[in-house]
């Protein structure tokens, strides 16, 4: 396929620090990604659906990092919900939270969550994870090549 | 703690020369690691069947490496019945396959593989991913521990 469609990754965080950390560590790969910042959970839903819909400033995400303690509908509220979702649920999902209880990891990866990264306190170290997420998703990994959603490729016949 | 511990890699896969190579990877690697192998979906259900029993030399897997085309049931239907298992849905599944069909990949998305990566051609690529996989997976991903629960080696814990 196209390997010219640029890589999307939406981010679902309402810490503006956290924020920036992504954006910068991002910013510091060589693999061009186009980050998208949800500052909550419904955000990140609107995001989605207006991604479904076509719209073209709402690019389809090859990945979702996903923050857990989040005001209003939680990470792991939104986990639930997407993953139930037929056009959603091929997204896959990591959790990026400064939780690292047993109960939470159980749980993330038990509602289908593909990694769960506990956020480092050092900006380096952020940006060491980050580098070898990216690596793992988008270099090694084929999941950056499927950009087409899922009613996309029943439209289209599939390949 | 965890750090030191051995982590267990189930590897699903029929072709005996990728068994080799994974291993091969594998052994290389700075994280201590069990590989299990399996030559196929019935094999390694069989093989989970035996973990969840309790069984020593069936340690439950931390990771499991799926390949797609193989005889019997093959790789996707047996993705989709582990993770419909509750027992064994937090394991991670990478896919590692020679498949990059927009099917093959959004099909295995969909049935929530955690990763999926096309087989390399050269043994210093798969060293290269295997190293990836595994820091991604052990260094970076916290991960559940399958042996905190009472089947891990307590012999008088009774077993369905």
């Amino acid at each position: 396929m196209n390997l010219e469609i640029p890589f999307n990754m939406l981010l679902v965080e309402d810490d503006p620090g956290d924020q920036k950390l992504v954006k910068s560590a991002l910013s510091a790969q060589d693999v061009k990604i186009n980050l998208h910042i949800a500052s909550c959970a419904e955000d990140a839903l609107k995001y989605l659906q207006l991604s479904e819909n076509g719209d073209v400033d709402c690019p389809w995400p090859n990945l979702i990092v996903l923050d857990l303690n989040m005001p209003g509908m939680g990470g792991k509220e939104f986990l639930t919900y997407i993953k139930a979702e037929k056009a959603l649920c091929s997204i896959p999902v990591v959790i990026l939270t400064t939780s690292d209880s047993e109960a939470d990891i159980k749980e993330c990866y038990g509602m289908y969550a593909a990694g769960y990264i506990q956020k480092p306190g050092k900006p380096a170290e952020f940006r060491d994870i980050v580098r070898n997420m990216i690596t793992y998703w988008f270099t090694d990994g084929l999941s950056a090549k499927h950009h087409l959603q899922a009613n996309e490729l029943e439209k289209v016949g599939g390949k | 703690m965890y750090e030191f511990e051995e982590v267990v890699i189930l590897l699903v896969e029929d072709d005996l020369g990728d068994q080799k190579l994974v291993a091969k990877a594998l052994a290389k690697e700075r994280i201590a690691n069990k590989l299990r192998i399996t030559s196929s979906g019935e094999e390694a259900l069989q093989y989970l069947d035996r973990s969840k029993a309790g069984d020593k030399d069936s340690p439950m897997p931390d990771l499991i490496l799926l390949d797609l085309n193989m005889p019997g049931i093959g790789g996707q239907e047996f993705l989709r019945l582990l993770k419909s298992d509750h027992e064994l849905t937090t394991i991670p599944v990478v896919i590692l396959t020679t498949s990059d069909s927009d099917r093959d990949i959004l099909e295995s998305f969909k049935l929530q593989a955690s990763g999926y990566i096309k087989k390399p051609g050269s043994l210093e690529a798969f060293h290269q991913i295997m190293h990836d996989v595994t820091d991604y997976w052990f260094v970076i991903c916290k991960r559940v521990h399958h042996d905190s629960g009472c089947k891990k080696r307590d012999t008088t814990c009774s077993v369905g």
